[in-house]
């Protein structure tokens, strides 16, 4: 037996990761396979189309690709994938983006059939200007990032050779005093600066934050950063000023609340997308410098109008950091060619494994509805059935057993519908945190649970993302947004960073058994199952809770 | 040029030489008409008595057409040139073909002569005899076998052969003559033919050179204005050649070179999924068996539904059921309807190892005469051709194969596209090239059942072709390579080589998947089928466990504990623990409800009185069960369970499903009543109908032509009023369907005494009339074929309806062209204006003489 790879006609490799070459391959792969899943024994990979043009566009071609599938591949290679391999791969670059002295922004094709073809679809309508001859055509360059897209879409992903503005220089330097940028940082950084634009996929907890700050300080110019909320347009602010050589001055915030536009400035999403009679008020934010280059946080919730305004920023660098990039709405696509391609991603029990996350047990606790409880559900209305489900009383005694046997470690409990969060913080006795909260409270509790002045808290969905916690090892939740695979990643993400003592953190989901409830968390544990967690299942019954 | 063609008489060129040419075959070896009766396997069955009747029949004209379109270009150039060159050598042919000594002409010369299409005249002095080595026959005057010059070209080689050339030698105008420069160019213009020109008019430089050229003898006059170049002028312009160059076969070294493990392992992972989808076809007939269509085949709708059974598209649906059926692993029963079931023979197949069956379905596939990937395409009458449909058969089909991948064969490990091949068989057959569609087909279907593998024949595939009759042609290729015999073991074996080796591994993943990293092993194939969902399938199989695929393995009657050893036994390492949860959680929920039969049921609100009853033994025939405290069921009938307790002394009420109570009353029979919802029509009417449509059939049924006067001498003259009166009868339904409303007034009466009248012809006819302008117009054009009369109702300009007797002669592009006897005149009509046809008398022959006696 030879070669740790099976490559499938499928387009599915399958890394066996006992053998001995399956690192070396893994590495060989990675360029330009999508990893899909990492369990304990079989990776899966996936050859997409557009991992392939990523390929490329990093500067691999189809015999490279070729070349390691034949070297690891225990087995012959089947002989129309390879096609498909070279064929597609043939597709990218056929047409260039360049800057023309002349005419700008224009659209050059190596072969003119191609641009015939495009030019022909319905969808590159109004995108495209003046036709200059059989292989150039101008392009309007506010519509550089749409093109794109567009020509993504029609499966003839362009070259973008235009280049990129270089922006406001503004001097920024890590101060790497007492601490410094992991390998994997500076690689991500690397990654991304080589590559011009694109996503940094890396696991809650293992420092996207170092990674901004490690592009902007190599890009050394005014920055506009995008963030999900104002907590977080915080922490990123505090962040910035402890690791780089930027004062709290330097930084503006532009939220609903302040205004202040300065060499870096951190926005919300919402307020970019607030509208006004109509029209986005807040637009001339993304005018009001030369911004050298754009970074956006949590990338993976970017809202549709943020995805027309970055249509707008394509000569701007832009850097996208996530750490899960799986949408519910499937807009994966507009995402890399929006920001542009992946550019690093671990997986992570990689990370895990090189001790930059907390180690985490995930247990999905099943507990059987009282006879009273399963008549309800058995009767209720299919839209009220998640609901019933998910605020099974009997759960407030599931959580309140937890809670004790985790005794002194910080606890997050986390759930969905407030009256069920109302009910559970009176239950364990502990402070509760959702949207309704003051900004300003918000930070007193976050404060005294770092301090260790409170171990316990319950949150709302509003603490999924972005909320800097460092000692919680125990998450809790009790409901979620039915199955999503996203809000599951990014509430494992709240305990994993990792533990002064290095102790495991501990994840669990409460879930009443036979009910859709149990089916969602079933949807929702995909992404970490595929990332290598396996999810333990206990019987509520087992941890003595009747 | 020493080696004029001199000798050649300028006499009719096709001269029968029967007596040497039997000469040649009863004086050839028995090997060689042995290896004649193996190439010419026509001339073998049934066996000739004697030679003079195998040289009769070799050279008859089916028989030579089939042996010419088994030769290659370059044969056919040498019998091209020994046509024209009657009775040269065998170096004579390949000066003439080649220019000068050829072995690869050399060989064509010995072919034609192995295939009885070219003999040596022994008859003839040979005082040439310049023997080369080349041929055994290199000195003998070589002719084409008598007949043959008439299947080929007219001109063949571009040469007129037929018209006398001037008195040899031929003198071609000197440069120094007026008009030398344009005769030489008329003359370099019909050199290579067509030998045949178009004069210039008279006057103009060219028509004064074609003028030269005629006076001359250089060119001839033929009809017309046509002109044309002797063979023997064009010979000598040619310096003697007969053709430019030796057709050379097509290099197919440029396709591109598969590694022989990618195309062993892709033609045995085809193989394997071909195999398994007859299986999983077959699993899921043997329960379910699909209905055969009337007409014969398979219904669309059910090959869909076999389609999305089998996760392919239609056309491998089609495909998969034909190469089941082809296997003798399926076939039509003869129950009443009739469905396609698995045979016998599948539950033999069913236990061979995979090689072994693989070579059951590529040796079917080899041979069957179906043609698979005419399913979905419409026939010659426009209708949909379904899978199954018996039409499918094409005797050429096995043949076509055999073409195909012998092209394949002859240039291992590469994989030409259908372009190539078909290029390459116009070298090697080009009296008989396929069309490129079905080419693409066969290889199409190649790769479907694993005989290639990524394009080229795979060893298994190549050990499976049929035994190649003589001598693989194909030397000017290089690569030739004696075709393997038919060998099914060699083939299994090969097969066997390029699967992925067998694994008994399941590594069984938290994320509740598990990956088996090769080909299972059958126990583990079995289980996966049993308790786990496929996800991908290739070198190694990947597959899900969901609460469905292990409630499948429980419903199996696979406990838990069953299943989770057997899965720890194929696993590395413990069971997951998630996994093992998912199949004890399944196993709790399993058959928690539970469901059976009962007839009838009793409640009651007293536990104690149901009690009772259940255990009382003298309702033991009531098949009483307690359900609940408060619930019995019962195996008798309600009214059987009510009239028992009645008996035992009870009061029992029956009740309906929503609780009202239901007063039983004994039952009373009737029968339904038997009839039409038409009343009106008179019952015995229907009677004669069925009797007369099912005659009809029969007439209809026998083979031959429509007169048949002997059959039908014996019919009593009861028999053919009552057919005549059902055929109006017939008629008329027919054409009014359920109302009259089509035949006027006037065709009634005419109608019946019509039929009556003309006796036994008319009932040969597979329907006498029609209103149906279907059915009218295949009448019709049946007529005009055989030349019979018709009654046609016309509809004229002013609407009203007109019979005439008409005698089609072509219907085509909505018009109807028809001679009419009575009115000796010819008229056309636009089809939409026939309102009914009906058959009328005997075909024309006698109806026209008839006419003229009439007359």
């Amino acid at each position: 037996m030879t070669g740790p790879l099976i490559v499938q006609s499928d387009k599915t490799l399958l890394l066996e990761i006992d053998h001995d070459q399956a690192d070396a391959c893994r590495r060989a792969i990675a360029p330009f396979a999508e990893l899909e899943r990492a369990p304990e024994h079989v990776h899966t990979y996936r050859l997409t189309p557009l991992g392939l043009w990523n390929a490329r566009a990093a500067g691999h071609d189809a015999e490279q690709v070729v070349d390691v599938l034949l070297e690891y591949s225990r087995y012959p290679v089947p002989h129309a994938l390879l096609v498909d391999v070279a064929e597609t791969m043939a597709r990218y670059g056929r047409l260039q983006l360049v800057q023309d002295p002349v005419h700008g922004l224009v659209l050059h094709a190596l072969d003119p059939a191609v641009l015939a073809e495009v030019m022909k679809s319905k969808r590159t309508a109004g995108l495209l200007g003046t036709r200059l001859d059989a292989t150039d055509v101008v392009v309007h360059p506010s519509e550089r990032g749409h093109l794109k897209q567009v020509l993504l879409k029609l499966g003839w992903p362009a070259e973008d050779l235009a280049g990129y503005v270089d922006g406001e220089a503004h001097p920024i330097t890590l101060e790497e005093d007492g601490w410094a940028m992991r390998p994997y940082q500076q690689q991500a950084v690397e990654g991304f600066w080589h590559g011009g634009s694109g996503v940094v996929v890396l696991p809650c907890g293992a420092g996207k934050t170092i990674v901004g700050a490690g592009a902007m300080a190599k890009s050394s110019t005014t920055t506009l950063i995008l963030v999900t909320n104002t907590v977080s347009a915080r922490q990123w602010r505090d962040e910035l000023v402890r690791r780089t050589s930027l004062t709290e001055d330097e930084i503006g915030e532009y939220s609903g609340a302040r205004k202040e536009i300065r060499p870096v400035t951190i926005a919300t999403y919402q307020v970019l997308t607030t509208k006004r009679k109509g029209v986005y008020t807040h637009l001339e934010l993304l005018d009001a410098r030369d911004w050298g280059l754009v970074l956006y946080d949590e990338v993976h919730l970017l809202p549709a109008p943020i995805f027309r305004m970055t249509a707008d920023l394509q000569a701007r660098r832009r850097l996208g950091l996530t750490a899960t990039l799986v949408r519910e709405d499937g807009r994966e696509d507009e995402v890399f060619s929006l920001i542009g391609p992946k550019r690093f991603d671990a997986p992570w029990k990689d990370i895990e494994a090189q001790g930059y996350i907390a180690p985490a047990e995930c247990i999905e606790v099943r507990l059987t509805l009282p006879d009273s409880d399963r008549m309800a559900y058995a009767t209720a209305e299919p839209e009220e059935k998640y609901r019933l489900a998910a605020t099974a009383s009997g759960k407030n005694r599931v959580v309140e057993r937890l809670v004790a046997q985790h005794e002194g470690e910080p606890t997050l409990v986390i759930g969905q519908y407030l009256d069920q969060l109302h009910e559970l913080a009176e239950h364990i006795g502990a402070d509760l945190i959702t949207g309704e909260t003051t900004v300003r409270e918000r930070q007193r509790l976050f404060d005294a649970f770092r301090s260790g002045e409170i171990t316990k808290l319950v949150v709302s969905k509003v603490a999924n993302f972005s909320i800097d916690l460092p000692e919680a090892s125990v998450a809790i939740q009790v409901s979620g947004s039915f199955g999503s695979r996203q809000e599951e990643a990014q509430r494992l993400g709240r305990i994993m960073r990792p533990k002064a003592s290095g102790r495991t953190a501990h994840f669990y989901t409460v879930v009443a058994r036979d009910t859709v409830d149990q089916d969602f968390a079933a949807h929702r544990q995909r992404f970490l199952a595929e990332q290598g967690y396996a999810y333990t299942i206990k019987d509520a019954e087992d941890l003595g809770v009747a | 040029m020493a080696d004029r063609p001199g000798a050649r008489e300028r006499v009719p060129r096709i001269v029968v030489r029967m007596s040497t040419f039997t000469g040649f075959l009863r004086s050839s070896s028995d090997e060689r008409l042995g290896a004649l009766l193996a190439r010419r396997p026509d001339l073998a069955s049934p066996s000739p008595g004697n030679v003079t009747s195998l040289a009769v029949r070799a050279t008859g004209r089916a028989s030579l057409e089939r042996a010419l379109a088994s030769v290659d270009a370059v044969v056919l150039q040498v019998l091209e040139a020994a046509v024209v060159l009657d009775g040269a050598t065998s170096t004579r042919l390949q000066d003439a073909v080649a220019g000068g000594p050829h072995d690869e002409v050399a060989r064509a010369v010995d072919d034609a002569l192995a295939l009885a299409l070219l003999y040596p005249d022994t008859d003839a002095s040979d005082d040439h005899a310049a023997g080369t080595a080349a041929s055994a026959a290199g000195g003998a005057r070589l002719r084409v076998a008598p007949g043959l010059g008439d299947l080929l070209d007219a001109h063949p080689a571009g040469l007129a052969v037929e018209v006398a050339g001037p008195p040899e030698p031929v003198t071609l105008p000197s440069d120094d003559e007026p008009l030398a420069a344009p005769a030489r160019a008329v003359l370099d213009a019909l050199m290579w033919g067509p030998p045949v020109g178009l004069a210039p008019a008279p006057g103009s430089t060219a028509g004064d050179a074609v003028a030269l050229l005629v006076a001359r003898g250089l060119l001839v006059r033929g009809s017309g204005r046509h002109v044309l170049l002797p063979a023997s002028v064009a010979l000598a312009l040619r310096g003697g050649r007969t053709h430019r160059e030796v057709a050379a076969p097509p290099d197919l070294t440029g396709s591109p070179l598969r590694a022989p493990a990618t195309v062993a392992a892709e033609s045995a992972s085809a193989g394997e999924r071909c195999a398994r989808l007859v299986a999983r076809l077959l699993r899921a007939w043997e329960h379910e068996p699909p209905g055969v269509l009337r007409a014969g085949g398979l219904a669309v709708r059910e090959l869909r539904r076999t389609a999305q059974l089998l996760e392919v598209d239609e056309g491998e649906a089609a495909f998969v059921v034909e190469l089941a059926f082809a296997a003798g692993l399926l076939a039509q029963d003869d129950d009443e309807p009739a469905t396609f079931v698995p045979t016998v023979e599948l539950d033999s197949w069913r236990g061979l190892d995979l090689p072994t069956r693989w070579v059951a379905l590529a040796s079917a596939w080899l041979a069957t005469t179906r043609t698979p990937w005419l399913v979905g395409s419409r026939d010659e009458r426009g209708s949909l051709i379904a899978a199954l449909d018996p039409e499918l058969s094409r005797p050429w089909a096995p043949r076509l194969r055999a073409a195909v991948l012998g092209v394949l064969a002859r240039v291992p490990g590469r994989a030409p596209s259908a372009h190539e091949v078909v290029g390459a068989l116009g070298w090697a057959t080009p009296r008989s090239v396929p069309p490129l569609t079905a080419v693409e087909s066969v290889l199409t279907e190649a790769a479907r059942v694993g005989v290639l593998g990524a394009g080229a024949l795979s060893e298994a595939g190549r050990a499976l072709l049929p035994r190649a009759p003589g001598p693989a042609t194909g030397a000017a290729t290089g690569t030739e390579r004696t075709i393997a015999a038919h060998d099914p073991d060699a083939a299994a074996e090969a097969f066997a080589q390029g699967l992925s080796p067998e694994v008994g591994d399941l590594l069984l993943q938290g994320d509740l998947t598990g990956i088996v990293p090769g080909r299972p092993s059958p126990e583990l194939e079995a289980l996966i089928d049993r308790a786990a969902t496929v996800e991908s399938r290739g070198g190694a199989i990947t597959v899900r466990f969901t609460p469905d695929s292990v409630r499948r393995a429980l419903d199996e009657g696979l406990t838990a504990d069953d299943l989770l050893d057997t899965l720890a036994s194929f696993g590395r390492g413990p069971v997951p623990q998630g996994l093992e949860y998912l199949v004890r959680d399944a196993a709790r929920r399993h058959g928690r409800l539970r469901a059976g039969a009962a007839s009838s049921y009793l409640r009651a609100d007293d536990p104690a009185l149901l009690a009772g009853l259940a255990e009382d033994p003298r309702l033991a025939e009531l098949g009483l069960l307690q359900l609940a405290p408060t619930v019995l069921a019962a195996q008798a009938s309600t009214h059987e369970v009510v009239e028992a307790l009645r008996a035992h002394g009870l009061a029992p009420v029956a009740e309906t499903p929503d609780g009202q109570v239901l007063h039983l009353e004994r039952t009373v029979r009737r029968a339904r009543r038997r009839g039409s919802r038409r009343a009106f029509a008179p019952v015995a009417s229907r009677q004669v109908d069925t009797a007369a449509l099912v005659r009809r059939l029969r007439a209809s049924d026998e083979p031959g032509d429509a007169r048949r006067p002997a059959s039908r001498s014996g019919t009593s003259d009861e028999q053919v009023t009552s057919d005549a009166q059902v055929t109006s009868d017939a008629h008329t339904r027919a054409a009014a369907g359920d109302d009259a409303t089509l035949v006027g007034p006037t065709s009634s009466a005419a109608d019946a005494t019509g039929t009556a009248t003309t006796g036994s012809s008319a009932r040969s006819w597979a329907g006498s009339g029609t209103a149906d302008p279907v059915d009218a117009l295949a009448l019709l054009r049946e007529a005009a074929a055989e030349r019979a009369n018709v009654w046609v109702e016309l509809v004229g300009p002013t609407g009203r309806p007109e019979r005439r007797l008409l005698r089609p002669l072509r219907v085509e592009g909505g018009r109807l062209r028809a001679a009419d006897p009575v009115r000796e005149s010819e008229l056309t009509v636009a089809v939409h204006r026939i309102g009914a046809v009906e058959r009328a008398d005997e075909p024309v022959d006698q109806a026209a003489d008839q006419d003229q006696e009439d007359m």
